[in-house]
């Protein structure tokens, strides 16, 4: 009860602080392991951005957005962990990777997962990128009863 | 555009915004889509205007589910609004008697205001909005450009210099715009333009759609404050 009216209060009296400041930002790399001891050396950007989008296509958006909705989902999720890491925000990332994974044919079920975060923020006036978490490692599978 | 038609045209609009949201949700995990398709259908009851009070009740008791369901909003600000906005309606329709009723009502039309209002000001003090710099960081690392090519906006000084104290006039001018239903139509028309860019460069569709279905409420408080003075 305590923590729904926790959540809820950001709503009932909004902050309206949009963009205020431009907080560093969260690039979140996944890898593929064949076993949970491995080193990984290999990151790949999860839902890289296109390089163009036409008028049309944004056009078409401003309608239906769900991918880039739940890309701004896991922002947050990533945000929250730069924060105050939580299972709940690291599983959020892990399941929707895991997910988009699994849905390519070409991907060996088998392996495990880890992602990782990378923030890239302004210091003096030059870009910097540092790694700020790794994922615990976990089966790409999808294990029986989780969503 | 008096106070019923007003809060009617907002459960309207706001069902109408939820039913979008509600659709992105149908390719996603099993207890999301749960969540979504109770929410499509009462959105749509929403809209026809049947049971209108245990509607929004529901859809009340379904977003604390959902703030549950994902340890806060799903999609930041726009959640926030869709809330908000929810909980006006939801106290509109018990308040005891017109008096509360226009307070629940208004309050929303005056959180809208200081939506503007509020972002603009806290722009307007911090000196990279004001050199145009926090501006050109959103496109040049920020999450939300839609494509690479976007980012090259932040190559562009003067242009996001000029489009940040543009962004910022506008917002802190809008309480303004309440002294007359002109100017406040055109200041809705600009920012509903405001919001559509922001859907099309940054990918905020849901903020364009539910911003849009506050706007009676700000239209009914302009009139409601014109017969008063």
């Amino acid at each position: 009860m305590f923590r729904s009216l926790k959540l809820l209060l950001p709503a009932i009296v909004p902050s309206w602080n949009f963009f205020d400041v431009i907080a560093p930002s969260p690039r979140i790399q996944f890898s593929l392991l064949n076993t949970k001891n491995e080193l990984v050396f290999d990151w790949t950007e999860f839902r890289p951005r296109l390089e163009h989008v036409s008028f049309k296509q944004m056009l078409l958006r401003v309608c239906w957005n769900p991918v880039w909705n739940e890309s701004l989902f896991m922002v947050s999720c990533a945000e929250r962990i730069m924060e105050n890491p939580t299972e709940h925000s690291e599983l959020e990332i892990l399941n929707r990777i895991k997910r988009d994974l699994l849905n390519n044919p070409t991907v060996n079920p088998d392996l495990q997962l880890q992602f990782r975060l990378e923030v890239i923020e302004r210091q003096n006036n030059k870009l910097i990128q540092t790694t700020c978490f790794h994922s615990r490692i976990v089966p790409l599978k999808f294990s029986e009863g989780s969503v | 555009m008096n106070f019923d038609e007003a809060i009617r045209l907002t459960e309207i609009l706001v069902g109408f915004a939820f039913i979008q949201q509600s659709f992105e949700h149908i390719k996603s995990f099993s207890n999301e889509k749960i969540i979504f398709f109770s929410r499509l259908t009462l959105s749509i009851v929403l809209v026809t205007g049947f049971y209108t009070s245990w509607v929004l009740i529901l859809l009340f008791i379904l977003s604390l589910v959902m703030l549950n369901r994902f340890q806060g909003p799903y999609n930041g600000g726009a959640d926030r609004m869709s809330l908000l906005i929810l909980i006006c309606l939801l106290l509109t329709h018990l308040a005891p008697n017109q008096y509360w009723k226009e307070v629940a009502f208004g309050y929303l039309a005056l959180q809208l205001v200081l939506s503007y209002f509020v972002s603009g000001w806290v722009k307007i003090v911090n000196p990279d909005w004001r050199s145009g710099r926090a501006l050109r960081d959103v496109f040049e690392y920020s999450a939300y450009p839609v494509s690479q090519s976007l980012r090259a906006w932040a190559k562009s000084p003067r242009l996001l210099l000029i489009m940040s104290w543009l962004v910022m006039l506008f917002e802190l001018i809008f309480p303004f715009t309440l002294f007359s239903e002109q100017t406040l139509i055109i200041a809705l028309v600009v920012a509903a333009g405001f919001h559509f860019a922001n859907a099309c460069l940054f990918g905020l569709n849901r903020f364009f759609w539910i911003w849009i279905a506050a706007y009676p409420s700000i239209f009914w408080f302009q009139l409601r404050l014109s017969s008063i003075m």
